[in-house]
């Protein structure tokens, strides 16, 4: 008899300018969990967007429980018993958990008309009671906690079950990030329950993880499977080498560029609390200094970083600049401070898609291009291919729409634009996210630049090995307070277990 | 297309459509093409212009103003309650009072935070109501000593052209100057593109929007003002049913609904459009009140093809 539930078999997808996925071949049999691992921009939330129709692939056929698929959208991929549990969670929470579970099905519980809201209920519950959850199917979502919710989600992947004919798949994508670690620990045991119902594809970046619930492991990198083996016969180092696809490269990260020397003193930060986020943090970076902030989603760092470039207003302690008290309460005020922030979400706050190149770096330099209000183009074209020359930005032109580049010579443009105002103090937040490895190469090249410039630079990288490489300095946040702080001089940088074992 | 990108060739569609529209006429009626009744023509649209002017920036920003027709009444009421009194001040007072009409806009959407929809649609009720106030709710008459001696700007002619369009074409030449040579008509494009980038970017988004409002403002007080001297008269709903077609001649001239993208040469474009098609229309026989859906239809089919979809991923 043939296991085999879901076979992906040479699937190709290219972007502009990027091969996404570059047939790749995966095969999930049933009763199994199978890991899928890759860096940022490995191809992994491609795959799963190729798998539930989001986006159709190039070429390469999708198989489930032995027929072709073509799915035109994630309602028709679940329809036909591949249901994804978002990362983004896709519960309603204006609807009620039945409504949830059933949305789209309810005419199975339609009588003369009229939905038998008792009968949708009840067969709720047995699916609630698959993973052990006794919450009342009449409440709404928005009072459920993150976690139940991720069940409710669950749950309904799991209602197909006898529903449709052939075995059901459920993609988890990344559903650790959130949790605390007893409902991590809950998730995985309802895991191991679940593989008697049905396939399960996890997806995660923490490899130990992957390790400890997975039975077979792929690894993807640069969108292609590199790596594929039983998890009994996989150690973390071996995963992690195949993901980055080489050893532990100090030159990657330009270490012998790095500076450990006394820095001038610039940035002190003391007692900031954001109800909810963080509290009391403290810390000093000097002119010239890479001070890497390590934590877990929810650790609070982001919502540092965003008070930092004034998109959010701290509940109480002080910022000085130099030895003068700042107040940050708009992202205008962290301009005039010398702030500027390079965004995670570089599509939609660190670009103006719509202007072009040169407009982009200019945008935050006020007048300083216009003479009698209006702008000398001349001097602004000038100025923006220095920068293009300079920071090695591949572009047709300073008008191109900045839409129309890729990631990494959009990036490149958005440090343009801070470099030109003169930012004395950098906030990286994720600033190789999305973007090609030659490019990411170009940006921590870019990045010692404005270090030897005297920019300082708080730098929340997009992966714990970024971090180490480049900081002077790694303050871990843990629970929205400082757990650690880690010196990482040229030569003497620590552990990634080290920082993990303070960021859990 | 040689060195003729397609985003380019896109930008003059409008273009091709308007000489498409004037061919058509001229065939059916060879007379149209006369200078002095193409000069004629050009000549009525210029109030439809003047209003759908000011809204092209507000349009850009990503949103929209809904109290332009309110605005422009309200001025025209201005102008000939005040005229008999106060001479060119009556025309001051009422540019003023459509400048503050925009300011309030501005304000009600920046700091209320409500979308620009609601709070326009809001204001331009509160400034009807005003409008009523100032004209007694009637028409108001405006004697033609007082036309001739202020208002002979607005509808004389000047070296044998008629004066609505030397006004219409010193705010289309302003206007253009302030949209695509100053640093306030480049941050309306890029809040438009992505309000959140700018934000982050530091730049003062609030204000730019309330300039954008009182331009729009100021422009339908302009269109008030100049259609009280063409109709001799101010009235209360003297504006009303125009608000359709100023909105279709900026989006038929090409700028997306959805901000980022325009221009004010696009909406002058877009206002011979509309103004030529009604001409048709009359000629080949649609009564004024069937215009209505055709301008109806032409505004959702522009939409349609103009909007930046990417934008958009759920549409309420």
């Amino acid at each position: 008899m043939n296991d085999t539930v879901l076979e992906v078999s040479k699937v190709s997808k290219s972007f502009p300018g990027v091969k996404a996925l570059d047939t790749v071949d995966i095969v999930i049999k049933r009763n199994e969990v199978v890991g899928l691992i890759g860096e940022n921009g490995a191809g992994k939330s491609t795959l799963l967007k190729v798998l539930t129709g989001i986006y159709q692939q190039d070429e390469g056929t999708v198989f489930l429980n032995g027929s072709k698929e073509n799915f035109r959208n994630p309602r028709d991929a679940f329809d036909r018993g591949l249901a994804m549990v978002f990362q983004e969670q896709s519960v309603i929470p204006t609807l009620s958990v039945a409504e949830n579970i059933f949305l789209g099905r309810e005419n199975e519980f339609v009588k003369f008309g009229l939905l038998n809201k008792r009968a949708m209920n009840a067969a709720a519950r047995l699916e609630l009671a698959k993973v052990h959850l006794t919450i009342d199917p009449s409440v709404k979502c928005s009072s459920l906690g993150f976690a139940e919710r991720q069940m409710v989600e669950i749950a309904k992947a799991l209602s197909l079950d006898g529903r449709i004919d052939g075995e059901i798949v459920i993609l988890l994508d990344e559903p650790t990030s959130v949790l605390e670690r007893r409902e991590v620990e809950l998730l995985f045991q309802i895991i191991k329950e679940l593989k008697q119902r049905a396939a399960i594809i996890f997806i995660s970046h923490r490899l130990d993880e992957v390790l400890d619930i997975s039975d077979r492991i792929y690894v993807l990198r640069d969108g292609a499977v590199v790596h594929s083996t039983d998890a009994d016969d996989a150690t973390i180092e071996e995963l992690h080498e195949y993901m980055v696809g080489r050893q532990l490269d100090h030159e990657y990260y330009r270490e012998n560029r790095q500076r450990d020397d006394e820095k001038q003193p610039l940035l002190r930060v003391e007692n900031l609390s954001l109800e909810g986020e963080y509290r009391k943090l403290s810390f000093e970076l000097g002119a010239g200094e890479i001070l890497g902030v390590a934590g877990v989603v929810g650790s609070g760092r982001e919502a540092l970083a965003r008070c930092l470039a004034g998109l959010a207003k701290p509940d109480a302690g002080s910022i000085t600049i130099n030895g003068q008290p700042q107040t940050i309460n708009s992202p205008r005020r962290a301009v005039k401070s010398g702030f500027g922030f390079v965004p995670s979400e570089r599509k939609t706050e660190g670009i103006v898609p719509g202007l072009g190149v040169s407009e982009n770096m200019t945008l935050a330099s006020g007048n300083r291009f216009t003479r009698y209000g209006l702008i000398r183009f001349a001097q602004e074209k000038r100025e923006a291919n220095r920068w293009i020359e300079q920071l090695n930005i591949r572009t047709p032109s300073t008008s191109t729409a900045m839409q129309s580049l890729s990631g990494g010579n959009q990036q490149k443009v958005v440090l343009a634009k801070w470099q030109l105002v003169g930012s004395q103090i950098l906030i990286l937040d994720h600033p190789t996210r999305g973007i090609d490895v030659g490019a990411k190469e170009d940006v921590y090249e870019l990045i010692r630049d404005m270090a030897d410039q005297g920019i300082a630079i708080l730098l929340l990288g997009d992966t714990l090995e970024e971090v180490i490489g480049l900081s002077n300095r790694i303050l871990v946040l843990r629970d929205g307070q400082v757990s650690a702080s880690f010196d990482a001089p040229a030569g003497g940088k620590p552990q990634q277990v080290d920082l993990i074992a303070s960021m859990v | 297309m040689i060195g003729i990108s397609r985003t380019k060739f896109r930008d003059f569609i409008p273009v091709l459509a308007l000489l498409l529209l004037v061919a058509g006429i001229a065939v059916l009626e060879p007379g149209f093409l006369r200078p002095a009744n193409l000069l004629g023509v050009t000549a009525d649209t210029m109030t439809l212009f003047l209003m759908a002017s000011g809204a092209t920036l507000v349009i850009m920003l990503g949103s929209i103003d809904l109290s332009i027709q309110a605005v422009a009444s309200m001025a025209s009421c201005i102008v000939a309650v005040l005229l008999p009194d106060w001479g060119p001040l009556a025309l001051l007072v009422a540019l003023l009072a459509g400048a503050i009409s925009g300011l309030f806009c501005g304000l009600v959407v920046n700091y209320l935070r409500i979308p620009s929809f609601v709070a326009t649609l809001a204001v331009g009720g509160v400034v009807t109501s005003i409008a009523y106030w100032v004209s007694d709710t009637r028409s108001v008459y405006i004697a033609e000593e007082d036309k001739a001696a202020w208002l002979d700007w607005a509808t004389g002619t000047s070296f044998g052209i008629d004066n609505e369009v030397l006004t219409g074409l010193v705010v289309l030449a302003g206007l253009t100057v302030l949209l695509s040579f100053s640093r306030f008509g480049r941050l309306v494009r890029a809040i438009g593109s992505q309000e959140r980038a700018v934000i982050a970017t530091g730049i003062n988004v609030d204000l730019v929007k309330l300039l954008a409002f009182i331009v729009a403002g100021f422009m339908a007080g302009l269109a008030g003002v100049v259609m009280a001297a063409r109709l001799g008269s101010g009235s209360p709903t003297l504006a009303n049913e125009f608000l359709l077609p100023a909105i279709a001649c900026i989006i038929v001239g090409g700028t997306a609904i959805t901000g980022g993208v325009g221009s004010i040469w696009k909406t002058f474009v877009g206002a011979l459009i509309v103004a030529v098609m009604r001409i048709g229309m009359t000629f080949v026989g649609v009564t004024v009140f069937a215009q209505q859906i055709v301008f109806g239809l032409v505004l959702v089919i522009a939409v349609a093809i103009t909007m930046d979809r990417t934008k958009v991923s759920v549409v309420k």
